[in-house]
């Protein structure tokens, strides 16, 4: 979102040449599209009740039964549409009250690729019920949920819920590696590796978890824990009935970049904790550890 | 005997004396005779024994300078007895590997492979499209009851969930069918699509809009007939997500009055491009408009 100086020249500007909100609202989508990663993207997965056939949904359609339940449940809404080349379509929702008319500055963009079961929301502040009834009618399905997963860059969340990023998976067929950046070291001859053989392992183990490509681009990943303080018995001030609650944040300007570099730095043993690998795989940065029967299946209880 | 008459003139005892010590003499003779013929025998055994010692060491002495020679001869040949064997079980090796490589590059090219993994089995789906090889989609299973799909790189616009509640648990072999049948169509429909794009952008009008699943495009293109161009919109609709032919394809022609022989021309677009694989459809076009300038 252009923030709010801008917002109000650009306005300003348009309504110097006669142009109207539609306009700008057009214009702000237009910016937001080029630059999305100036807002933190929420992905949201809708589901079918069990025997529901998929059919095919009609873009015209969609944006008719969206606005529309919309506008019937809030009289004050501006919505707006834009579709991509890759099948995107960018609503921006401006947001009013009964008595107030909508606040332009602080707009709803949602992203949804039309078959799939993900939605991209961000800055949503407030409607959150009202805004998922009107996806979930308006695109045939049962019901929608909040899935842990956010970061400022959406293509990676695309690429993580559409399954676009490079997994590896046991196979007799190679395929082939792709091309390493490494310049050829002039390696003094009279050097000696002695820890060549754990380099390797520790290269292997860590392309059989990362793979060979670049990792989806994440910025935190957040581990709350609910688990019983394991301690001293001597200690038992702590040792015993409440769980012990903290909460462990890892951030970087690309986390699972920096995951994959880990061990080869020598900084941590590989393989490292599946805590940590799974991020793509589940789909999720955020997390719940409960106490331990099953430390996996508990991360999967969800919020 | 006339020694023995003349010996018993002088006396019998001196005869029997006399006969006595020639007894002796006579056993002494015998005895070293037997002393020398064994000594003899002994001694012709030891000639036998040097001699095969003899025998051996000349052996070993003739090995050792044929070995110096082929050494000196420097052809490497002397080693052949081990390291002839070590090649030619390398050789062995190397063409029984290549062979199984090769074995597994069939499964692979048949379409659907798979490798036994510690916890279940990994799938590889490859799509391709008439003759040409596309993209491989890949399975991770877990075995074990229920059977549970670990994870996957199958695109989230094929219905995976649903045929895997179909039939995943009951019969793999129709869920793997099914799933290939699935992806295999899927490429063969977006390999068409990227076709007309890269080769016959010339037709084109504006971009080719294609959904995901890539069973819904619409596309504007060119048709020159009686010396005029025509702009004709097409949607063509994929119903049946396992086929790469078009089940309807509705064209429209979007100049103002449409005349009859237009109206033709739809129709026979329409059921060229229901027959046709799309690329196959505007090579036809190029052609015909290739010959109508060679005509002209």
């Amino acid at each position: 979102m252009l923030d709010n100086t801008g917002f109000t020249v650009l306005i300003y500007k348009l309504q110097e040449n006669c142009a109207g909100i539609k306009q700008a609202a057009i214009l702000d989508m237009i910016y937001n599209h080029t630059y999305p990663n100036k807002k933190v993207w929420t992905v949201y997965q809708m589901t079918r009740v069990a025997g529901e056939e998929t059919d095919s949904l009609n873009l015209a359609d969609f944006k008719y039964k969206f606005k529309r339940s919309l506008q019937t449940a809030l009289k004050n809404v501006t919505i707006n549409f834009r579709e991509y080349e890759d099948n995107a379509l960018w609503i921006r929702i401006a947001w009013g009250t009964q008595y107030t008319k909508p606040n332009q500055y602080k707009a709803t963009y949602i992203v949804y690729h039309l078959q799939t079961p993900y939605v991209f929301i961000s800055s949503l502040r407030s409607n959150l019920p009202l805004l998922c009834q009107a996806l979930v009618h308006a695109s045939n399905y049962h019901d929608i949920h909040e899935m842990e997963l956010r970061s400022r860059c959406l293509d990676s969340l695309k690429d993580i819920v559409f399954k676009r990023y490079s997994q590896t998976f046991q196979t007799y067929h190679p395929r082939p590696l792709q091309e390493r950046n490494v310049a050829p070291e002039k390696v003094d001859p009279r050097i000696i590796q002695e820890n060549k053989r754990e380099k390797e392992r520790i290269q292997r183990v860590n392309q059989e978890v990362f793979g060979n490509g670049l990792q989806p681009k994440i910025e935190f990943a957040q581990y709350k824990l609910e688990t019983m303080f394991k301690g001293e018995p001597e200690m038992d001030i702590l040792t015993e009935k409440e769980p012990f609650r903290c909460v462990v944040k890892f951030s970087s300007p690309h986390l699972l970049e920096a995951l994959k570099s880990l061990a080869p730095a020598g900084m941590a043993d590989a393989p490292l904790s599946p805590l940590l690998t799974c991020i793509p795989q589940k789909a999720r940065n955020y997390f719940k550890i409960k106490e331990r029967k099953d430390i996996l299946s508990a991360s999967c209880l969800g919020s | 005997m006339e020694e023995a008459t003349a010996y018993l003139r002088d006396g019998v005892l001196s005869h029997l004396e006399k006969l006595e010590a020639h007894a002796r003499t006579l056993a002494l003779k015998q005895e070293e005779t037997q002393q020398q013929q064994e000594k003899l025998a002994r001694l012709r055994a030891r000639v036998q024994e040097l001699r095969l010692q003899r025998d051996e060491l000349q052996t070993k002495v003739n090995l050792q300078q044929v070995g110096l020679i082929r050494q000196e001869r420097g052809t490497g040949s002397n080693v052949e007895p081990i390291q002839a064997v070590e090649a030619r079980g390398k050789a062995l090796l190397k063409w029984e590997v290549e062979n199984v490589k090769s074995m597994l590059q069939a499964f692979h090219l048949t379409g659907i492979s798979g490798k036994l993994t510690k916890q279940g089995v990994c799938f590889c789906i490859s799509t391709a499209y008439e003759r040409t090889y596309l993209d491989s989609y890949y399975l991770d299973l877990l075995i074990q009851q229920p059977v549970q799909i670990r994870h996957h790189s199958v695109p989230i616009f094929i219905p995976l969930e649903e045929i895997a509640k179909k039939y995943l648990q009951t019969d793999i072999k129709r869920f793997l069918a099914m799933l290939s049948d699935h992806l295999n169509a899927y490429a063969g429909r977006k390999y068409q699509a990227d076709q007309l794009q890269e080769h016959f952008s010339a037709f084109l009008e504006g971009t080719l809009q294609r959904n995901l699943l890539q069973n819904v495009l619409l596309f504007n293109y060119d048709v020159e007939t009686e010396s005029k161009t025509f702009p004709f919109r097409a949607k063509l609709v994929y119903g049946d997500v396992t086929r790469c032919l078009p089940t309807e394809a509705i064209i429209t022609c979007k100049a103002g009055d449409v005349s009859a022989s237009l109206l033709e021309k739809t129709a026979a677009h329409s059921n060229l491009f229901c027959h046709t694989a799309l690329h196959k459809a505007f090579d036809s076009f190029k052609r015909a408009a290739e010959r109508l300038e060679q005509t002209a």
